[in-house]
């Protein structure tokens, strides 16, 4: 039995964990912009399918993955904005936005697919560039670390600075600050001589580009293809991993691991025999379990502080 | 007439022309891609109601298009949003099928009462869970339902395709089929639409009365819009919202068994593919309108049998109807929001002249 477990723990384990981890975590650095920003962002997986199938359209017609990668950023923008023009301009209800997003971004893409590039299912060739894989100078000497850490594509890298500068960003930069003001005191922000539509516009704008390029490395960081429906769930495991993680970078980033973790163990466990349909289940189950166990958590944490605050209130008056 | 009376004119005729720019943002998408869009729209209406046999098809796509949006709308009225009908509509077809299967030899009414039964109790009870959670602990039940879904979708895809998958070599994938008995007559031979369709019209009928003509339906209202004015009007907001959700599962559920036993005659994992997310958007489009959903689930559901006969015929993607789709909903709520924001800087203009005014005649 303890034979069987440690066999699954491999160095390709570890690998599929951070491959899987990578969109969800670049996905789930742009949603926390939004859900500082007050906005609840459930089109996140129609802005990685867009991401994705311009990265793959762009990476074809100029035989660049740099060119597909940079055209994923600009429908990211585009993306954004478009959203930001509903649910903050327009005040729509962004639930009812975020999923006709979902179905346009399936259906348009899908459609595209077919009818232009007459591929239907998913799309191979060998002009697709990829992202080519980066060895890290000294890491990938070192034996088993090496292998774990070293030779993903650039993404994989960046999304790992991007946690760090993402923290900065809301924590440490007036921006971050106003971006955070603008979901919690919009009154406060717009005294302050700060608009917070435009504060809320920026998060959303934000957040298209990271799922423009969680799209285009989901395309082109590993696989090199496009297939349809390719983000599968992704941006709504993101969006757990946001409210998951609280909101707070590392966190999320640990979130994003942990599905990563679930989904790559999911497929070792397929071969001992178990299931992959049951074991591809668990992630999204766990996902409810924490969100329940969080939710309760934080009510608990806010009843805590409001006795104690009554208590020392009541200390005061004798 | 007094009924036509009541329907808001002015929300009828934007959606006209909002139904009208969507068509045309189709034809538009079709002629950038090279496809005739008259043609295109011309093949979509013959295809759907061309033949009776294909009439019947779209007869059929209505009732469950229209059903899955009275199930969100009901949830939606309650103030609970059911994102995870897919998965009560899973999970009741996969236990109907299973009733079926397991007690054929017993008469098929008897059969049919019960599978019933288990399809609406299993998809309220699966719809139950995240009622009681939003209700009892305030977790989120978007969150909860979209992520219960994919857990209800997978694990019936192992269950039909591993412990209960067909012995038969007949059968290439999924369940054993019903036995003849058990299936619902055909209404339209070779058609999709078979007896399902009046069980379908009188439940459709019962959510219509029992939304718009019972005190339980105006308390379902009331909470939905606001929950604690309902609390404190001394309703039981908590029991009213998980009750709606109960009921949307049900709905689901039962959904889930007609298309098993209304023409799939087994149970696979492809047996719906997003048919929930259509209902749902076609309850939002309506403001979750009861008579309004079942209109337009009329319109979606030409467009829908219509989108498959160009698929075939013209080679247009038959995704062409979730563009149409979404960019109609699209149009509805730039219109909603933009009517708001006019309005609103018409009347930022009239205080700023007052204000002027005012201003003038004191400096005077």
């Amino acid at each position: 039995m303890w034979e069987q477990i440690t066999a699954l723990f491999t160095v390709g384990l570890f690998q599929n964990t951070i491959r899987n981890a990578t969109p969800v975590i670049l996905a789930a650095l742009g949603g926390l912009f939004t859900e500082h920003a007050g906005i609840m962002n459930i089109g996140m997986e129609g802005m990685i399918l867009g991401g994705a199938f311009v990265a793959v359209v762009f990476s074809f017609t100029f035989a660049s993955a740099p060119m597909g990668v940079l055209f994923a950023v600009l429908i990211g923008i585009i993306i954004g904005l478009f959203f930001a023009l509903f649910v903050v301009k327009l005040k729509s209800d962004e639930f009812i936005i975020g999923m006709t997003l979902n179905t346009f971004s399936a259906g348009l893409t899908v459609y595209l697919l077919r009818t232009v590039f007459h591929q239907t299912g998913s799309w191979v060739s060998t002009d697709i560039k990829g992202l080519p894989p980066i060895d890290i100078p000294v890491i990938k000497d070192i034996p088993l670390l090496g292998d774990i850490l070293s030779g993903y594509s650039i993404f994989v890298y960046i999304s790992w600075v991007l946690v760090f500068l993402v923290w900065v960003f809301l924590y440490r930069t007036p921006y971050g600050f106003w971006m955070r003001a603008s979901g919690e005191h919009p009154e406060a922000l717009e005294t302050a001589g700060i608009d917070p539509v435009k504060m809320k516009v920026l998060s959303s704008v934000l957040c298209g580009i990271f799922c423009g390029l969680s799209g285009a490395h989901l395309a082109l960081g590993y696989l090199n293809c496009f297939a349809e429906g390719m983000s599968a769930s992704r941006g709504f495991i993101a969006f757990a991993c946001v409210v998951f993680g609280m909101a707070n970078p590392p966190k999320v980033f640990g979130a994003a691991l942990l599905f990563g973790f679930l989904q790559a163990l999911a497929i070792r466990l397929q071969s001992v025999g178990i299931p992959s349909d049951l074991t591809e289940a668990v992630p999204y189950l766990a996902t409810v379990l924490m969100l329940v166990y969080i939710t309760v958590r934080s009510a608990n944490k806010k009843r805590n502080r409001a006795k104690k605050a009554m208590a020392v209130q009541a200390a005061e008056e004798g | 007439m007094k009924f036509l009376n009541k329907i808001d004119k002015k929300y009828v005729l934007t959606l006209i022309i909002c139904i009208f720019v969507a068509l045309l943002c189709g034809a538009f998408i079709m002629l950038a891609t090279g496809f005739n869009p008259i043609e295109a729209y011309a093949t979509i209406i013959e295809g759907a109601i061309g033949k009776p046999r294909l009439l019947g098809n779209t007869i059929e796509k209505f009732m469950t298009l229209c059903l899955l949006g009275l199930a969100t709308a009901i949830g939606a009225k309650g103030g609970l949003f059911n994102v995870g009908g897919e998965g009560q509509l899973f999970f009741g077809a996969l236990a109907s099928t299973m009733v079926g299967l397991t007690l054929s030899s017993l008469p098929a009414p008897i059969v049919i009462l019960l599978a019933f039964l288990t399809a609406v109790v299993v998809g309220g009870f699966y719809a139950w869970i995240p009622a009681m959670l939003k209700v009892k602990l305030n977790v989120s039940e978007i969150i909860t339902t979209i992520m219960l879904n994919t857990v209800a979708i997978k694990v019936v895809t192992y269950l039909v395709n591993g412990p209960w998958v067909s012995s038969s070599p007949a059968v290439s994938k999924g369940t054993d089929y019903l036995p003849d008995k058990l299936a619902f007559t055909k209404l339209i031979a070779a058609s999709n639409l078979s007896t399902g369709f009046i069980f379908g019209a009188i439940l459709t009928f019962l959510i219509w009365y029992f939304m718009k003509m019972t005190t339980v339906g105006l308390q379902m209202k009331l909470t939905g819009e606001n929950p604690r004015f309902a609390r404190f009007s001394g309703l039981k907001s908590d029991k009213i919202m998980v009750g709606s959700m109960v009921a949307s599962g049900a709905i689901c559920g039962f959904v889930g068994m007609t298309l098993v036993y209304g023409y799939n005659g087994q149970m696979v994992d492809t047996i719906s593919s997003d048919y929930y997310f259509d209902g749902m958007l076609v309850a939002m489009i309506m403001n979750y309108n009861p008579i309004g959903i079942v209109i337009m689930s009329v319109f979606f559901a030409i467009l829908n049998t219509g989108a498959n006969m160009i698929d075939m015929t013209m080679g247009i993607s038959s995704q062409i109807y979730d563009i149409i789709f979404s960019v109609l909903i699209f149009l509805m709520a730039a219109n909603k929001g933009f009517i708001e924001w006019f309005n609103q800087s018409q009347a930022k203009k009239k205080a700023r002249a007052i204000a002027k005014e005012k201003a003038g005649k004191e400096g005077i």
